[in-house]
């Protein structure tokens, strides 16, 4: 067995031990009214098994990112697919540090997933190993991109206990409007992780069945001297064409459920074939998000903020404050060394510019000021509880579309830029 | 600290007012540092074809009609009749045009004026130094250079004979 | 704006100490100043030790409204989310400075559409550039300067003066307090709990009954440390644009050839460009045949700086070698400040001379090869019994609408000669003959029917090129970007120094814990600028060591946060 495949094997076994490291962290919380034991010892308990599967996993996760360097010959965060395995590497380590220092069971039930989502979203990407380009050739390859992603882990844990915060604080019993406002955005916050998953379940099931459909548009401009250029771009679905790009032609097309054709075309300021596959996407993931989202509503009979609610009972809303705090506060400094330091050193180096305004520059320096933001409007202004948990919440939609969101919407000079 | 807080104050905001105003005033106007209207025409070195080097310091206090050009470039033959004809019609009263020739050897630009059949000084950019310092990008470009070593116009583009006539008359009577 | 606190007019303490306008806590001893502060129950207003604000005054002048503008850290939020959404702005299209060439005012309405045209119209197509940008950016360096003068020399008074006795409602209204009874003599008591205090990294103060513990204070400077850097990091941005301290130019460099670097005195050799490519076997299965990945884009330099008849163009410089360096992507050249980096190539080989013979093509007889440069050529050759004077070049040649040859370009893409042969067996003017170094050209422009034309029948010269030794041409072009920049040091110092007080301020905590033993009762209060719980968890073990036995959450006074 060759190193690489012992590292993906190894992979597969720490997705699957964080799932139970999750399920168990669920017991270790859902199961302390039931079990027979108190309260505490039940959770204490079982939150020390899930603490160790959770680390075993993450340890083979470590095996697993050790075996690919050694493997690929090369630092395995150079594609989306490394670089996102890496995340959830680091979510891990991040909710590792934090637990150690806080002890609270409850986080894993939070945390925990985060990193699994991470994971299920990088096996969307192509999982070979690809040589380095000479740009990607730099010792500051491994700094950069693993420090900041340490960093945005960080601010993944700060996430997790912003919205845990809220599930505990918002009171889903009241009526009254500015807690009524509160329910929904907290109902919103969770469709939009529900939303996520349901992408990643759309991609997976397609991808299983083996779906493919492709389109071909040919463009016509006219080059500087007069001469008509044609080129023709093709794009393959994976996922049924519920939209077609603007003015494509259906080359090929696989039938689902007795649809034949596209439902309609994109607009046409969707510019490119890519535009509109991308659309299809996001309708699909919206689809299925809300296919999930009703089926757990119909199962829960309540908003689902309201279901969860309980589950944090007990646990001190100010703790969890301070955990939002102190996670983010921890991964402050070492995103502002890797996302922001080095990556102006190793521009530097590279392109002869520590600065270019680069569209995933632009967005480093965006999460920096909204964390510096959350971080004077808390420590100078007073900003603590309910307004400080958005902002955490808030921060890390903010550091996802960073990550992901200028990649799939702005091409830039970023090499992951397009890569889906 | 008390009486002394007024004038630090004052020095304080001042600094920021001076720094401030620098980094706005140059990030808005330009700072590529090419010449404008009204801003100083750079000085350059070439090599003349007479094998001397000329500066444009020798035509201080002379009205300087400075032409880029190329003999690939079909507006720049096109207008070398109009600038040999404004050069004899205004040489004698203080006005010189000098072609400045962009990156092309001695025997082209010999032939080329053999050809069109021109007598102004002619200069050789080989290194391009004066195209990046003037920032001239397409061929032909022209800057009309008043007596004062100051850029009075710039045009780009080919010129005709009567624009040509209303800008040097401009350049000598201002 | 409007002022949070209440400007009190009489800000003389109860214990006799005389504050400045905008105090909230007695400077000596932590008494609530304001009457309705001092009725509450709520946590104590710790932020800067609640002392004033440099800038607080009663009667505000015109400089006093601004200075205050800029003191606000309420404004300085509003700068930093103004900042975070115009850079956000930004990213909508691409920058006109990503382009090299392109006319704005067109492009962003013929690539975006309307809202491409918009986009332009607005100005955000260099919103990086635009004066609100540089003004917010200005702002916030003036809110950087303002607000940490006004914070930072008071508090570090205060934090130099701290007394150690200090009111009970100032302990009590802490984040962390405790109250319990104690059957010692303070003195003695007090005396026992310095021992785990110290262990524990305090520096401990006694004064009788009452105790002052202290430790990392260095940590409430961190935000000003941070604050200083930035301030540094935007002068050294501001000051890479004087002129003299920044160079920025793309030149290309043919491969063999010494180029002068404008505006400096060196030249640089490219003496070998190599790119390479992976090779099958270094591919993924599933990229093999579909994709082509670079591997390698190298430059052999050799830099040079002139050292005598530099400027001078009608003589030739004389070089002296300085530096040598393979140019990568991530290994720019170095020297002394210039930096040249790897940017572009291309693989069009340029020509640069050919040797041609002249040749009898009747007999096959050759008359000896002569050298022929593109640039600046010799003007007459000598070919055996045969003179060839060359009458035209065209660099790349081309017939202009009036059907006469002519050079589209100053590059040599399809060179051509007109020589003048004289000699044996031609007329007395001499005989005209076109040369075309370039086989495609010599096909394509027909050489052979111009010469017949302008020879006539009786031709028999031809000038031929024996073999690839005698053609010489740069392979490759290599694009570098020279750059110098002198104020980097000084980024790179601001940045350094942000990073300092990043650690400082987030990874230390200054903690204090002030206490007093009166008749029996113990009371203690702590502050800390964050982490509560890592506190409370210490002020436990400390009193576990002099037996005073508590739990970690009765110390928690509500609010403990931050």
């Amino acid at each position: 067995m060759s190193l690489l495949d012992f590292s993906s094997d190894v992979f597969i076994a720490a997705f699957f031990l964080y799932s139970g490291a999750f399920m168990l962290f669920t017991i270790a919380i859902m199961g302390r009214r039931w079990s027979g034991r108190k309260p505490e010892e039940h959770t204490a308990r079982w939150g020390r098994i899930a603490f160790m599967v959770s680390s075993i996993g993450l340890l083979c996760h470590l095996a697993y990112f050790i075996t690919r360097w050694m493997g690929s010959g090369h630092i395995p965060v150079s594609n989306m697919y490394e670089f996102m395995t890496f995340l959830s590497m680091m979510v891990m380590v991040a909710f590792t540090v934090i637990f150690a220092i806080y002890r609270k069971i409850i986080l894993g039930v939070f945390a925990v997933p985060i990193s699994i989502i991470v994971m299920a979203y990088a096996a969307v990407f192509p999982q070979e190993v690809q040589p380095l380009i000479p740009s990607l050739k730099s010792i500051y390859l491994n700094i950069h991109v693993t420090l900041a992603a340490l960093g945005e882990s960080f601010f993944a844990v700060g996430f997790a206990a912003g919205l845990m915060y809220l599930l505990r604080t918002v009171n889903f019993e009241s009526k009254e409007r500015s807690d009524r406002k509160q329910q929904r955005l907290v109902e919103f916050t969770l469709f939009s992780i529900i939303v996520i998953i349901g992408f990643l379940g759309s991609v997976f099931a397609f991808r299983g069945a083996g779906y493919e459909s492709v389109f071909v548009r040919s463009n016509v401009t006219i080059d500087s001297s007069g001469q008509e250029d044609s080129t023709i771009e093709k794009v393959s679905y994976k996922m049924p064409p519920i939209v077609a790009p603007y003015h494509s032609e259906t080359e090929v097309f696989q039938s689902f459920l007795g649809i034949n054709e596209p439902l309609f075309e994109a607009p046409s300021w969707m510019n490119g074939v890519n535009a509109g596959r991308k659309f299809n996407t996001v309708i699909w993931s919206l689809l299925s998000g809300l296919i999930l989202y009703g089926i757990l509503r119909l199962a829960v009979r309540k908003p689902l903020g309201k279901a969860i609610h309980p589950v944090l009972d007990g646990i001190d809303e100010n703790d969890l404050d301070e955990i939002t705090y102190r996670a983010i506060a921890i991964g402050f400094p070492i995103f502002t060394l890797g996302a922001l330091i080095f990556a102006m050193i190793w521009a530097q180096v590279a392109w002869g510019r520590f600065w270019g305004w680069d569209p995933k520059e632009v967005w480093a320096l965006v999460t920096w000021l909204f964390y510096s933001a959350y971080l004077h409007l808390r420590l100078a202004r007073g900003w603590q509880g309910r307004k400080s948990a958005w902002l955490a919440v808030l921060g890390f939609l903010v550091v996802m579309f960073t990550l992901v969101g200028v990649n799939l919407v702005i091409a830039g000079l970023h090499s992951y830029a397009g890569t889906d | 600290m008390g009486k002394a807080r007024k004038p630090i104050q004052i020095i304080i905001l001042s600094v920021i007012l001076l720094l401030g105003g620098y980094a706005i005033g140059s990030s808005v106007f330009g700072g590529d540092g090419k010449p404008r209207e009204g801003s100083k025409a750079p000085s350059f070195e070439l090599l003349g074809l007479d094998g001397l080097t000329h500066t444009l310091d020798e035509y201080k206090g002379k009205s300087v009609v400075l032409n880029f050009w190329g003999s690939w470039c079909g507006p720049c033959v096109k207008e070398m009749p109009a600038l040999q004809a404004q050069w004899e019609k205004w040489k004698d009263q203080g006005v010189v045009v000098i072609g400045v020739n962009v990156g092309e050897d001695q025997m082209t630009v010999e032939n080329f004026i053999k050809l069109v059949d021109i007598d102004f000084p002619v200069v050789m950019d080989s290194g391009r130094s004066a195209v990046r310092s003037y920032g001239v990008s397409p061929l032909p470009t022209t800057f009309f250079i008043n007596t004062k070593g100051k850029v009075d116009s710039i045009h780009i583009g080919q010129l005709d004979l009567d624009s040509l006539d209303g800008q040097i008359g401009k350049l000598v009577n201002p | 704006m409007n002022r949070r606190e209440p400007l009190v007019s009489n800000t003389k303490c109860e214990c006799g100490h005389q504050n400045p306008v905008g105090t909230v806590l007695c400077e000596a001893c932590g008494k609530p100043l304001d009457e309705k502060d001092r009725e509450s129950a709520d946590n104590l207003e710790m932020r800067y030790d609640g002392v004033a604000r440099r800038s607080q005054r009663v009667n505000p002048g015109i400089i006093d409204l601004i200075w205050n503008f800029f003191s606000s850290v309420k404004i300085a939020i509003y700068l930093i989310v103004l900042t975070l959404l115009g850079s956000m702005l930004g990213t909508i299209f691409p920058q006109e400075s990503t382009f090299l060439n392109i006319d704005a005012s067109t492009y962003y309405k013929e690539t975006y559409g309307t809202a491409g045209n918009i986009y332009y119209r607005l100005g955000l197509s260099h919103t990086y550039e635009s004066w609100w940008f540089v003004t917010l950016l200005v702002m916030i360096g003036a809110s950087l300067v303002i607000c940490s003068l006004d914070r930072v020399l008071p508090l570090y008074k205060a934090l130099t003066r701290q007394k150690i006795r200090k009111h009970r409602q100032f302990l009590t209204r802490q984040k962390v307090v405790l109250v319990t009874k104690v059957e010692e003599e303070p003195e003695v008591w007090v005396a026992r709990l310095s021992e785990p205090l110290k262990k524990k990294g305090y520096r401990v103060k006694t004064d009788g009954g009452a105790l002052l513990a202290e430790k990392h204070r260095f940590s409430r400077w961190g935000p000003y440390v941070i604050h200083i850097g930035l301030i540094i990091f935007l002068l050294a941005v501001l000051a890479r644009g004087l002129p003299g301290l920044n160079m920025d130019q793309h030149l290309a460099f043919q491969q063999g050839e010494v180029t002068k670097i404008p505006d400096t005195t060196y030249y640089l050799k490219n003496e070998k460009f190599t790119v390479e490519f992976y090779t099958d076997d270094e591919m993924p299965e599933e990229f093999r045949g579909k994709k082509v990945l670079p591997k390698l884009y190298e430059t052999k330099a050799v830099l040079y700086e002139c050292t005598a008849d530099c400027i001078d163009p009608s003589k030739e410089p004389k070089l002296s070698e300085v530096a040598v360096h393979d140019i990568r992507v991530n290994s720019p050249l170095s020297y002394k400040g210039l930096k040249a980096y790897q940017f572009d190539y291309d693989l069009t080989p340029v020509l640069r001379s050919v040797q041609p013979e002249l040749v009898n093509s009747a007999t096959g007889e050759g008359y000896g090869k002569f050298k022929l440069d593109m640039k600046n050529p010799q003007r007459t050759f000598q070919s055996g019994p045969y003179t060839l004077s060359l009458k035209e070049k065209y660099m790349d040649f081309g017939l202009n609408d009036e059907g006469q040859p002519v050079s589209k370009s100053p590059y040599p893409n399809a060179p051509a000669f007109l020589f003048l042969i004289t000699g044996p067996d031609l007329p007395a003017e001499g005989q005209q003959y076109f040369y075309f170094p370039k086989q495609v050209d010599k096909e394509q422009f027909q050489q052979q029917a111009i010469n017949d034309k302008l020879g006539g029948s009786g031709r028999f010269l031809e000038l031929e090129v024996q073999g690839m030794s005698d053609v010489d041409f740069a392979e490759s072009t290599s694009y570098l970007n020279i750059r110098v920049d002198r104020a980097m040091p000084f980024v790179w110092v601001g940045a350094g120094i942000v990073m300092l007080g990043l650690v400082l301020g987030f990874y230390w905590q200054h903690r204090r814990i002030w206490l007093n033993l009166e008749n029996g009762e113990l009371v203690l209060g702590g502050h800390t600028n964050k982490n509560w719980f890592g506190f409370r968890r210490e002020i436990v073990s400390i009193l576990y060591k002099v037996d005073v036995i508590v739990d970690e959450k009765s110390l928690d006074n509500g609010g403990g946060l931050a």
